[in-house]
């Protein structure tokens, strides 16, 4: 009798539901066995140490459990795993907990959105953030709300900007310090874009960074005339934070109308660019800008990845992103300073990037009434997919598309609440357009290893000192790759297209790994034995 | 009054360049620059199948038509319908919508058997599913585009109708429409109408085809060819409103 109770109590303490404080988010690296942000981490490498499946037994892998939402439309969760729990978020509104193990439900959050909400990104959404016990997610009309972890009840419930001007939010939170960091969606419909941090216990906003800034403010003049009023520079992607230098890193997306650019001469900062702001107070320590004055859509919301690298024999801290412009960039990250920037695909628009970072742009590349052909298209380059870092390969593992499309461009007339694009792209006819996987070296973005996709596809990357890579296409194919020879080593057909990166976790003596496909959220492990 | 008299058509103008616009990016690619159709109708001369009214126009722009190519808008705003039908009567006005077709149906239908199209091409339930079905290809594509699908047939290639040919590892190689493909496998459908699949660690190639499947018909008499378009263009069966294939769909 004793014996069997010690062994509940054994059992129950390896799923005890622990708090989650900074400090073990800090640290998370060094609890591969759980995923505690979006990234996985801090710095979104989406690297994690597990290698019971591996290069040798990966072909086994097969499905463990399925979790139905029952929700249409694009499944673009990251799950977080906590000690043996999984949380995550699907469209319209939904947050769940599962046991990690089983899949069987533990609770479900329900977030009403009313009737009349302007849904900029429709009801998609991202992920959660957990800090210490409490979850935070994003709803689809620009509210930001504290659920208990252990409950799913709701603590508290900010709203981010009025919805009638068209904010909305996909992003999945992310927690640092006392903070819950967030950013809006809007930049296609004129919005004035902004970074919010809310106070984790209260829900009282602690600061704001306004992306697009006002007249007379600095890079105000960047922006002709009232423009900026309508400026875009959405911040609709996580960002990532490095705890030493105490910096967020934060993509920037499109300026506002998207495509027509006359009526917003100037760079339009901060638009298309990545922003370094310091985490307790929001202010700017330096920014990037990619793509001035864009005007094809090519937002900055890729993932800025922080890694240290060595950099011409010297440790540098440095943050790398596959831009959507084509373009791979390495950047201090103390300073924003720009030590590299290379094409990793075709591309028309620029003849280089000059030593400071801008780019020499070529003649024709500017959208026009009857259509101009640029590549790559207006999704890119690369995109919000999630790129991931295998440090035992050195490599950088990014997905993006190969096309190119054709920009119209018209002016557009403002309405609240209504598309502000100034015309729109699309592909040329016959021509075909296909998706990659890549695997580059960052330190000089020489490529390792190519994997072709039958379609361009959405599917984020993650990689295990199992010395995979896993990554998922627009055909449903959830696929593994030997990290250092781009071999396809498993896959499945899923049924549905793959718009969201896979986790890894342990839960007991068991690996497994999540992604989300349709409807269902899919978990696989090897058989057990 | 003089004023909103002048206002009344620059605002008129507005709405039309505005239309141009939207037909640009989202219409020009199927119905052609200049709205004289392509792979889409005539929307200028030809009578429109579905209705003349603004508001038939409406409807089949934000509805689309089941069963054939023409996709639901069903985003575009009410300024972007109003702007669209400004833009399409500006071309039509004083247009008498009617389609001049010198040729003869009857003798049309005899070239038609006589030259085998009925071996690749559908009408009604007569013929083969290899090529694209012809049952309303009068009331989905302009003359113009009808005549050139015969005499160049390379000169537009739908996706659907795609030819691919598959070179199997043991040296087999076979020839079709691709139905479907994806990153692992491919799906023909070869001339007699057999479903061919595969998977590529099957193939040693996949090559799409640089032109059509269909032979070109440059040869046929300038009589004979005026007959066919008239036969073709007399077809106009009702779209598949009821039963509805999406061949090669996938999982879109």
């Amino acid at each position: 009798m004793r014996k069997s109770w010690l062994a509940v109590f054994a059992a129950s303490t390896c799923l005890a539901q622990s708090p989650v404080p900074y400090e073990r988010i800090l640290n998370a690296a060094t609890e591969p066995r759980n995923w505690l942000t979006y990234w996985g981490d801090y710095s979104a490498v989406r690297y994690r140490e597990l290698n019971q499946i591996n290069t040798q037994n990966v072909h086994d892998l097969r499905v463990e459990w399925m979790f139905q939402t029952g929700q249409p439309g694009a499944f673009e969760t990251v799950p977080l795993v906590v000690d043996g729990i999984m949380y995550f978020t699907a469209a319209n509104g939904y947050a769940y907990a599962v046991d990690a193990r089983s899949g069987r439900q533990l609770w479900m959050y329900k977030y009403a959105i009313p009737k009349k909400a302007i849904l900029p990104n429709g009801t998609v959404n991202r992920g959660l953030a957990i800090l210490d016990g409490s979850l935070f997610m994003v709803t689809p009309d620009g509210h930001v709300l504290a659920l208990e972890a252990k409950t799913g009840r709701l603590i508290w419930e900010s709203v981010m900007a009025p919805n009638e001007q068209s904010h909305g939010a996909t992003l999945a939170p992310l927690a640092v310090k006392d903070k819950v960091i967030v950013g809006v969606t809007g930049g296609e419909y004129g919005v004035r874009g902004f970074i919010d941090a809310y106070d984790a216990k209260t829900g009282k906003r602690a600061w704001r960074f306004w992306t697009v800034p006002a007249k007379g403010e600095p890079g105000g003049d960047t922006w002709l005339a009232d423009s900026w009023k309508r400026g875009g520079g959405a911040a609709w992607m996580t960002g990532t934070y490095d705890p030493n230098l105490n910096l967020l890193y934060w993509g920037i997306g499109n300026p506002g109308p998207d495509i027509y650019g006359a009526s917003r001469k100037g760079d339009n900062l901060y638009t298309a660019s990545l922003v370094a702001l310091d985490a307790d107070t929001g202010k700017l320590k330096w920014h990037f800008q990619f793509t001035p004055h864009d005007q094809h859509d090519w937002d900055a919301c890729e993932t800025p990845m922080l890694l240290n690298l060595k950099w011409k024999g010297r440790d540098r801290k440095v943050v790398v992103e596959a831009n959507r412009n084509a373009f791979f960039y390495v950047l201090d990250r103390e300073t924003g300073e720009l030590l590299m920037a290379t094409p990793f695909e075709r591309q028309t628009w620029a003849k280089e990037i000059d030593a400071k970072g801008r780019p020499v742009l070529n003649p024709g590349a500017e959208p026009t009434a009857e259509g101009a052909r640029v590549c790559p298209g207006l999704a890119g380059g690369s995109n919000w997919m999630a790129p991931s870092y295998n440090p035992q390969t050195g490599l950088f593992y990014f997905a993006y598309f190969e096309a190119c499309d054709v920009f119209y461009l018209s002016p557009p007339v403002y309405i609240e609440g209504k598309a502000y694009w100034g015309s729109m792209a699309r592909g040329m006819d016959q021509e075909k357009r296909w998706g990659v996987l890549k695997a580059i070296d960052p330190a000089t973005g020489e490529s390792k290893w190519e994997f072709k996709f039958f379609r361009p596809s959405w599917g984020g990357t993650m990689a295990t000192s199992g010395g995979l890579i896993f990554s998922g296409d627009e055909d449903g194919y959830f696929m593994a790759f030997d990290a250092k020879t781009g071999k396809n080593l498993w896959r499945i057909n899923t049924g549905n297209r793959l718009v969201t990166a896979p986790i890894t976790f342990m839960v007991d003596d068991r690996q497994y790994v999540t992604m989300p496909s349709g409807a269902a959220l899919l978990t696989f492990a090897l058989p057990n034995r | 009054m003089k004023l909103v008299i002048l206002l009344i058509p620059v605002a008129l103008s507005a709405q039309i360049e505005q239309g141009r616009a939207v037909f640009r990016s989202n219409c020009a690619f199927c119905h052609g620059g200049d709205a004289r159709g392509g792979r889409g109708p005539n929307l200028v001369s030809a009578p429109l199948t579905h209705g003349e009214s603004d508001d038939a126009i409406k409807t089949v722009i934000r509805e689309g038509v089941p069963g054939t190519s023409m996709p639901a808008f069903s985003d575009f705003t009410p300024e972007d319908f109003a702007d669209l039908v400004s833009y399409l009567r500006s071309l039509s006005q004083g247009v008498n919508r009617q389609v001049h077709i010198a040729g003869d149906v009857a003798k049309g239908r005899q070239v038609y058997l006589q030259n085998g199209c009925a071996g690749c091409h559908r009408v009604g339930t007569e013929g083969s599913v290899f090529g694209p079905d012809l049952s309303r290809i009068g009331a989905a594509r302009s003359v113009e585009y009808i005549r050139e699908s015969i005499v160049n047939p390379s000169a537009d290639v739908p996706d659907e109708y795609q030819g691919v040919t598959v070179t199997t590892n043991d040296g087999r190689s076979v020839t079709g429409t691709r139905i479907n493909e994806d990153t692992f496998s491919v799906q023909l459908r070869d001339v007699s109408q057999r479903f061919h699949m595969f998977q590529k660690n099957q193939l040693r190639e996949v090559k799409d085809a640089e032109k059509s499947l269909m032979p070109a018909y440059g040869a046929l008499s300038k009589a004979d060819l005026e007959n066919l378009v008239a036969y073709l263009n007399s077809l106009r069966g009702a779209s598949q409103k009821t039963d509805l294939v999406n061949k090669g769909a996938g999982i879109k």
